[in-house]
């Protein structure tokens, strides 16, 4: 039962909502009932194809995806193969980047099985939580995606009851009432930091949106579903403790000739090495990140 | 073309129903003020009373929410509406639909039923003039019954 009335009258149905421009674009496509539902539909199996956290997958994949693209992108992915033997790729939901992390964190300590830094990351989790308290969250509001995150980090550590082997990390990760808990618990984290700093947060946000810091975590950190950048990066990097490392593949190429894929290392502030000569390798981050316009996906170095 | 389903109404899951109760006692000890929740044995629906903020248009007029959790609260939104009356707002329409963003593509789970109601009121206060959406009775006539399901409406040809 469709209502019968021309769709097309709900022209002005707008007109007095505050909405805001970037939604505006994604969904102005939108003529009528019938046309969003099959849109959403069409997203909806999309979506399903890639699951949350995909396999691993070699890099040669990825070049596969450009073979009749850009020949400049061809020319970074085989500089990027000098350094990469593989990618695993997340879906674009707008928490790639949160669920990439995550993956990529839990799967680095299944693996090296780093007491110490377990232990490290626990401190900050615990700081997270005060720093949240201190801003007037309610423990309620945060406190089951907290949990949730400590019980993956405890269960990748081998030896105990609750452990996990890596088929099951994956399962978790591509499960929804797990996965989506653990990006929030990220988005909490994220938030948490960037209001604490917000004097040094600022003018970066105000560089991006144009709003204050408050509303940014309102709008841009704390709803699932919104993507992440510099910002979001930087605060969850030095929230957690946790280095970073960015890899861009796009189309800009460099003057001096030969093609080079730029890459940048989020290193986390408190733990600065005393300033002086760039790249100690004792920062090298363990993270790898892909990122390409709008989307990350996770990278394995050789 | 028969695309109208309706929402199947599940029970709360486990992780609902724990952040609920929390919820729930943290409000008894510190409701929102101007706001009162008639508890009854329904976890999964809240009906609030709203009391229009002295010195607005709405000082002594009283409202009621309703407000339904859906079995993955709070990662996704509760659905919140008005109950008849609704207040003559230019966001409200006259089937009790609410148009604010944070009750759909701008819900977060770090929000709470108090922290909606808080900004329910400060839309009631700020309102300048009592009257409905201009596209309020083709709105009415046309929506789904749910507000999550026709929150699209909201974006459509804006552009």
């Amino acid at each position: 039962m469709q209502n019968q009335e021309g769709l097309q009258a709900d022209a002005d149905m707008a007109s007095i909502t505050p909405i805001q421009a970037s939604e505006v674009e994604d969904w102005a496509n939108f003529r009528d009932d019938d046309i969003m539902q099959q849109q959403s539909a069409i997203r909806a199996v999309e979506a399903e194809k890639i699951p949350l956290v995909g396999d691993k997958e070699p890099l040669s994949s990825l070049a596969a995806e450009y073979q009749s693209g850009s020949p400049i992108l061809l020319e970074k992915i085989k500089v990027l193969s000098e350094q990469f033997d593989a990618i695993r790729r997340t879906r674009g939901d707008g928490n790639c980047f949160f669920r990439s992390f995550m993956f990529s964190y839990l799967e680095h300590i299944l693996e090296s099985q780093d007491q110490e830094e377990v232990h490290r990351i626990t401190g900050n989790v615990e700081n997270c939580r005060k720093t949240l308290q201190s801003l007037g969250y309610a423990d309620f509001t945060f406190e089951d995606f907290f949990a949730l995150f400590l019980e993956q980090l405890e269960s990748v550590l081998q030896g105990n009851e609750a452990s996990i082997s890596h088929d099951e990390l994956i399962q978790r990760s591509r499960d929804q009432s797990i996965s989506d808990y653990v990006v929030m618990f990220f988005r909490f984290v994220t938030s948490g930091e960037i209001r604490k700093r917000s004097e040094f947060f600022e003018p970066f946000i105000l560089g991006l949106t144009n709003t204050t810091v408050e509303q940014f975590c309102k709008s841009s950190v704390e709803p699932m579903g919104e993507e992440s950048d510099h910002v979001h990066i930087t605060a969850v990097s030095d929230a957690l403790g946790v280095p970073i490392r960015v890899v861009y593949l796009d189309r800009s190429s460099c003057d001096t000739g030969g093609v080079s894929v730029n890459h940048h290392d989020f290193i986390p502030a408190i733990s600065d090495a005393p300033s002086g000569t760039s790249g100690g390798s004792e920062t090298k981050p363990f993270i790898n990140l892909l990122y390409r316009p709008g989307h990350y996906d996770i990278l394995y170095p050789k | 073309m028969s695309g109208t389903s309706a929402p199947s109404r599940k029970g709360l899951s486990k992780i609902a129903c724990n952040r609920l109760q929390k919820e729930l006692a943290e409000w008894q000890v510190n409701p929102p003020s101007g706001f009162n929740h008639k508890v009854t044995d329904n976890l999964q629906r809240w009906v609030i009373e709203v009391n229009g903020a002295p010195g607005t248009l709405y000082s002594n007029e009283t409202f009621q929410l309703q407000v339904d959790f859906p079995e993955h609260y709070p990662m996704e939104a509760p659905q919140v509406i008005f109950l008849a009356p609704a207040p003559l707002h230019p966001h409200i329409y006259s089937n009790g639909h609410i148009c604010l963003d944070i009750l759909y593509d701008s819900w977060s789970p770090a929000m709470t039923v108090s922290s909606i109601c808080i900004s329910i009121l400060s839309m009631l206060s700020s309102s300048t003039v009592k009257q409905r959406p201009t596209d309020n009775d083709r709105y009415v006539k046309n929506c789904r019954k749910s507000p999550k399901e026709t929150r699209w409406w909201f974006h459509d040809d804006k552009v």
